[in-house]
C-alpha cells in the first residue's frame, strides 16, 4: 500500500515554487523561503459509503511558507510628471504573498487537469482543492532576523477508497 | 429445500455492499456478427438504492372483521441515483449509445439481472444469487452539476432462475438451483 503522506511530498515536490526550496514535513526550521508540509485531522470525517462497499474518503494537509518581511512603507503612487502613469513600485511583501499564491494556483491548475498524487492501487482521487482562494498570514516571527512571515494553505484530497469494495476487480 | 440460514454472527447487521446487484447484457463486436457478453456492479458512487416490489395487493374484510390480503403481483424495480458517467464502466457506454439513438426498444428486456445475497453462503460453497432473465434497464435523466450523471432504474423482469455464484467478481459462474 502507498503512504498517504509520501504520495503527497512526491506531488509537491514536482511543483517548481516547491521544488526549488527546502521542504519539511511537519517539523520545520524556519527560514526564508522554507516550506512545510502538515498533515491535519478533518474537521468532519467524510466516510462517504457507497453500495458497492467503496468509500469516500479525504485528506487534508497544510502548506505553510515563510518570507522575510519588509518593513518598508508603500510609497504613494504619483503620477510620474508628465505622463499619466503612476510609479510602479511593488512592495516585496506583496510580491512573497503572489510568490505564495502561485502554490496555490499550482495545485488548482493541476486539480483542473486531474492531475493528482497517486495514492496506489484500490484508491481513486475524486477531488482536489484548495480551502481558500488566497494564502492565509498566520503571523510573523520577529525573534528571528530578517523576521518571517508565516502564511499557509489547506489542501483537501477527497478519494476514493475501493480496497472495501466486495467486487473483485478481474 | 432447507432455508439457507444468513452467514453472520448472531445481532450482527449485513453491510450494505453485502446485496450485490450486476447487470449484465450482450455487446455487438466490431468488424463481426458476433457479440460479447458483459457484466457490471450497479451501484459505484452510489449511496442509497433499494429494490421496490411495488406490490399490487388487495385487501378485503370478511363479515366476521377478519382481513385477508391478496397479493396479485408485484413489479420490482431499483433506481440507481447518482449513476455517474465514469471513466471505464461499460453500462454507461452502453446505455449513452442508446439513448443518442433513441433506440429505446434495445432496452426492453435486453438485460440479465444478477441479485446476490452475498450475506447468505460463503467463499467456499458461493453465495445464494437469483437470475432475473429479460430485464429492463431505462435511464431517467442525464445532465447534473459538476459530473455528468444518468440515473437510470432496473425493472426487473420476474423471470427468476435461483441459484448461486461462486464469486463477487465480473466473471462469477451462475448455478441453477436443483430441486430433489
Amino acid at each position: 500500500m502507498v503512504d498517504k503522506n509520501q504520495a503527497i511530498i512526491d506531488f509537491l515536490m514536482t511543483c517548481p515554487k516547491i521544488a526549488s526550496s527546502s521542504v519539511f514535513f511537519n517539523f520545520l526550521n524556519a527560514k526564508d523561503e522554507n516550506k512545510q508540509i502538515i498533515t491535519q485531522a478533518n474537521d468532519v470525517s467524510l466516510n462517504r459509503k457507497f453500495v458497492d462497499g467503496s468509500v469516500l474518503r479525504r485528506y487534508t494537509f497544510s502548506i505553510i511558507d515563510f518570507r522575510s518581511v519588509d518593513y518598508n512603507p508603500i510609497p504613494k503612487n504619483l503620477p510620474i510628471p508628465g505622463t499619466t502613469t503612476v510609479t510602479d513600485y511593488v512592495s516585496e511583501n506583496v510580491e512573497e504573498l503572489l510568490d505564495v499564491q502561485g502554490i496555490m494556483d499550482w495545485i488548482t491548475e493541476q486539480a483542473e487537469e486531474q492531475n493528482y498524487p497517486d495514492f496506489g492501487e484500490g484508491f481513486e482521487i475524486d477531488n482536489m482543492q484548495t480551502t481558500s482562494d488566497n494564502p492565509n498570514l498566520n503571523g510573523v516571527d520577529t525573534s528571528v532576523t530578517p523576521a518571517l512571515a508565516k502564511y499557509s494553505m489547506s489542501i483537501q484530497i477527497d478519494y476514493l477508497d475501493k480496497t472495501k469494495s466486495i467486487w473483485e476487480d478481474n | 429445500m432447507a432455508v439457507k440460514q444468513i452467514n453472520l454472527r448472531d445481532g450482527q447487521r449485513a453491510e450494505r455492499k453485502l446485496l450485490v446487484t450486476v447487470a449484465e447484457w450482450e455487446e455487438p463486436l466490431d468488424g463481426t456478427t458476433g457479440s460479447e457478453v458483459v457484466r457490471e456492479l450497479l451501484g459505484t458512487r452510489t449511496e442509497d438504492s433499494s429494490i421496490d416490489y411495488n406490490a399490487d395487493i388487495q385487501d378485503s374484510t370478511d363479515i366476521l372483521g377478519n382481513n385477508y390480503t391478496d397479493v396479485n403481483k408485484t413489479q420490482p424495480t431499483q433506481a440507481f441515483d447518482p449513476f455517474l458517467i465514469l471513466g471505464g464502466s461499460r453500462l454507461g457506454a452502453y446505455l449513452n449509445d442508446i439513448r443518442r439513438r433513441n433506440a429505446l426498444s434495445e432496452l426492453t428486456g435486453a438485460f440479465t439481472i444478477y441479485v446476490i445475497t452475498a450475506f447468505i453462503g460463503d467463499e467456499t460453497n458461493g453465495y445464494e444469487a437469483e437470475k432475473h432473465a429479460e430485464s429492463t434497464i431505462t435511464y431517467e435523466s442525464f445532465g447534473g452539476d459538476a459530473n455528468v450523471n444518468f440515473p437510470i432504474t432496473v425493472h426487473f423482469s420476474n423471470k427468476i432462475t435461483t441459484g448461486k455464484v461462486d464469486k463477487i467478481a465480473a466473471d462469477f459462474v451462475f448455478t441453477e438451483d436443483v430441486s430433489i
